[in-house]
């Protein structure tokens, strides 16, 4: 194992990592814009330089030569280097901007040459607050520029494909986008068109950037030139609070970070977990209408119950008392419970339970496959995040016939739904369950079982609950509040204290917002409040108990407490079929 | 490129729906030339290594490299077509629309700008009445400010149509090599003298010797030799 000298101190190195990351990884801060840990370094930003120096060894002998004090005489590479590309070898000096002049000035120098055709607009530009290039720039760059020519000017609003805005002025040419295009997603849509100062990435003429995972270059653009279409201009960053959680577009549960202001998600970015996700999102789980379905699409008015034939707002309190005398009002073997791939572990739990204590049958999911959509990599058929999650509870997928011919046999009189649209699956007609009691938890207004429904509870979605996602390798993981509910929760106020690094909720949270909160809650609040209507005991202190107990009652859940599942989440075991 | 100086540095975005120029019935490459292509890829470990020679190749059969062309070119050593735009765009020497018969290169690097390339640029712009990145109407010339053409020793320089290079230019020089190609006459291809032939040239360590005698320059220095 190789032993590298940075700055004086020295460490073991695997070797197998360039000196950059073998730097980051001891906690130096080296400046880079270029390299990524997932891609080859092109080495074109020229921004991680260092000094290196190696052992000096006898020619013959292969001995280190020693000098006059003892210590092995060190051969200083002529050059400063770049460590992006520096394999580390056994014995190895460097000397970063911490302890070397040169280093410095070089980093210096480099940076004022980045600068010279950068427009700087930064007080309008989204990167503004989380630009590596406005960040470095102020730690290790010029006090100003001797450049005093007007600056090259490139094309501005370049709409390179239905996702990405291009802005090429920014642009410092770091290839991070071409090269995730070339080497992560494989479409290679992008290119460096043109040569010198006149360069800037683009699409070949004809050919949209219309990569499902184009918006990953977003991310990786260490400067404002590549910008989301959907989210340019409309939010800073030191606006938005960040709370890591997932994606629930399909099953694979990518971790990611739901970016919120005034109560809005109004950006989704990836989050690093290398058992997951990598670093990487798919388009689909932050375009438009990611904003719609978190934002606009959700219900205006708490629960609701049909009374002369419409839906009118209520209190919870009748709300889940009129849920309960549904269920209370027929026998437990004509009520049909649909729990949700939709929803959490904890909730669907619940609602097993509820069905076990009232003697109905187990309660079952309907599957959303979208068959062809899987790519083999953070996209898959399944467009639920937690059906691996029920199987692993005993809940399994509806045998659509059976239940449709039960439904016109008379046999089931009341449907309790969980999180999930039985009519807009195509599991009933709104004909079918017209003269049903229909108790419906729902996330949306786009919901087509709502028509019919006569009991409608508005549930906290997974930007707003505290709860548990299996994903389909069985990597279980837990979502945080990122905004609020209109409900006053103890359990998501802590946790959104906790999930939210702007101290929302104390006087030092400058964007707390009670706009834009919406009157639902988690199904954890909820079922307990039906249970407790028809004298059953569900209650739990809050979705960590109910997961404590899953995690030690069920093997098919060992060891995936709150606390175990943290930010990166649990591999649960492969128990095969749950009894 | 035509609206980029140095008092207006703007660069313009390609047209990204751009018109096919070249027939679609003419465009593909014959049984011949696929071979000549296949030759270019096996000589390197990888495809796109091929696409300088290739695009080439494409170059001398359609004139010059339309998109539709740069995608044949992708399509025949089996790359990615942005890898060939990405090559093409970078090199002044593949032509990326029509140009004149004869192309005059003029290279506007360091030495030669401190040589005076700038000059050599503007009375080329003035005498042809067109503007750098500009064909004239005839669409005989078409002159192009290009960087650095490797012929820093022979100062200010051009290149005709990546062809021969015509170096020390002045402007006899420049007057005489426009009759010239007016009249189809290619200037000859000149070698440069290295400093180790310097003393049989009397000392001249300009290439064009027996070409010129302006700018005679004075004998090198004795610590050289």
């Amino acid at each position: 194992m190789p032993t590298v000298t940075i700055d004086g101190e020295t460490i073991d190195v695997s070797g197998d990592k360039p000196l950059l990351q073998e730097c980051l990884n001891m906690g130096t801060e080296l400046p880079h814009f270029c390299y990524h840990p997932a891609m080859s370094a092109p080495a074109n930003c020229r921004q991680c330089m260092v000094e290196v120096g190696t052992p000096v060894r006898d020619r013959e002998t292969g001995e280190l030569k020693l000098d006059d004090e003892g210590n092995p005489e060190i051969q200083w590479m002529p050059k400063l280097m770049t460590s992006c590309t520096v394999q580390v070898t056994d014995g190895m000096v460097v000397k970063t901007h911490r302890t070397s002049e040169k280093a410095k000035r070089g980093q210096k120098d480099t940076l004022e040459f980045l600068l010279i055709n950068h427009p700087l607009d930064c007080p309008i530009c989204d990167q503004a607050g989380k630009c590596p290039l406005q960040i470095q720039a102020y730690k290790y760059g010029p006090e100003g520029s001797r450049f005093e020519f007007r600056k090259v000017h490139k094309p501005k609003r370049v709409k390179l494909g239905p996702r990405v805005t291009l802005d090429a002025e920014r642009c410092i040419n770091c290839t991070r986008c071409t090269r995730f295009t070339e080497e992560i997603s494989g479409s290679c849509q992008l290119t460096i068109s043109e040569r010198g100062v006149k360069n800037y990435p683009i699409t070949m003429p004809g050919q949209p950037f219309d990569d499902p995972y184009s918006m990953n270059t977003i991310d990786l653009c260490p400067v404002g030139a590549l910008t989301s279409t959907d989210s340019r201009f409309k939010a800073r960053a030191w606006e938005m609070s960040r709370t890591p959680s997932i994606t629930t577009l399909n099953a694979r549960g990518s971790n990611c970070y739901y970016m919120v202001r005034d109560n809005l998600i109004m950006e989704v970015v990836p989050r690093q977990n290398m058992q997951v996700n990598e670093y990487w999102l798919p388009d689909e789980e932050r375009v438009g209408w990611a904003y719609e379905r978190f934002n606009d699409m959700r219900p205006a008015h708490g629960p609701e119950l049909r009374s002369d034939g419409e839906l009118t707002p209520v209190s919870w309190e009748r709300a889940t008392d009129a849920a309960s005398k549904a269920l209370g009002a027929v026998d437990p073997s004509e009520i049909l419970f649909l729990g949700s791939a939709h929803a959490t572990v904890e909730d669907n739990y619940l609602l097993k339970r509820l069905a076990e204590a009232l003697g109905a049958d187990a309660p079952r999911y309907i599957p959303h496959i979208d068959a062809g959509h899987d790519d083999d990599w953070l996209r898959t058929d399944d467009r639920t995040p937690n059906a691996q999650g029920c199987e692993r509870l005993g809940i399994h997928p509806i045998d659509a016939d059976v239940v449709r011919s039960r439904v016109e046999a008379g046999e089931i009189k009341a449907v309790y739904v969980l999180d999930d649209d039985p009519v807009g699956a195509g599991l009933f007609t709104e004909d079918q369950l017209d003269d049903l009691i229909v108790v419906l938890h729902y996330y949306n207004t786009t919901n087509q079982t709502l028509p019919v429904t006569d009991v409608a509870l508005p549930a906290a979605m997974v930007v707003e609950t505290v709860g548990t996602y299996v994903n389909d390798h069985g990597h279980a993981q837990t979502v945080r509040p990122a905004k609020t509910i209109k409900e006053v929760n103890r359990t998501l106020m802590m946790a959104t204290g906790k999930s939210r690094p702007d101290m929302h909720g104390t006087p030092f949270d400058r964007w707390h917002n009670d706009d834009n909160q919406v009157d639902c809650l988690p199904g954890w609040e909820v079922l307990p409040m039906v249970a407790a209507h028809l004298d059953i005991d569900l209650s739990y202190k809050g979705p960590k108990a109910i997961m404590a107990e899953v995690s030690e009652e069920n093997p098919a859940f060992a060891g995936a407490t709150h606390e175990a599942m943290g930010l990166q989440g649990v591999r649960l075991e492969d128990v095969g079929e749950p009894a | 490129m035509s609206e980029f100086d140095i008092k207006k540095p703007v660069v313009a975005l390609p047209d990204m729906d751009p018109e096919p120029q070249i027939p679609e019935e003419d465009l593909f490459f014959t049984e011949e030339e696929l071979e000549r292509i296949e030759g270019f890829t096996e000589k390197y470990p990888t495809n796109r290594s091929a696409v300088m020679p290739a695009l080439w190749l494409a170059q001398e059969k359609f004139g010059f490299l339309p998109p539709e062309v740069m995608k044949l070119v992708a399509e025949a050593i089996d790359i990615p077509y942005a890898q060939v735009y990405g090559a093409a765009t970078f090199y002044t020497q593949y032509y990326k629309k029509q140009m004149g018969t004869y192309v005059l290169d003029v290279c506007c690097s360091f030495s030669c700008q401190a040589c005076g390339s700038y000059d050599v640029l503007d009375y080329l712009e003035e005498k042809l009445g067109i503007h750098a990145g500009e064909t004239t109407e005839d669409g005989r010339f078409t002159i192009q400010e290009v960087e650095c053409l490797g012929s820093c020793g022979t100062a200010p320089m051009l290149q005709v149509t990546n062809g021969p290079y015509v170096h020390n230019l002045t402007e006899e020089k420049l007057d005489q090599l426009i009759d010239d190609l007016r009249n189809d006459k290619m200037p000859p291809f000149t070698s440069v003298t290295m400093p180790q032939d310097e003393d049989e040239m009397g000392g001249n360590r300009r290439s064009d010797v027996e070409h010129t005698d302006t700018y005679r320059t004075p004998p090198a220095p004795e610590r050289w030799i």
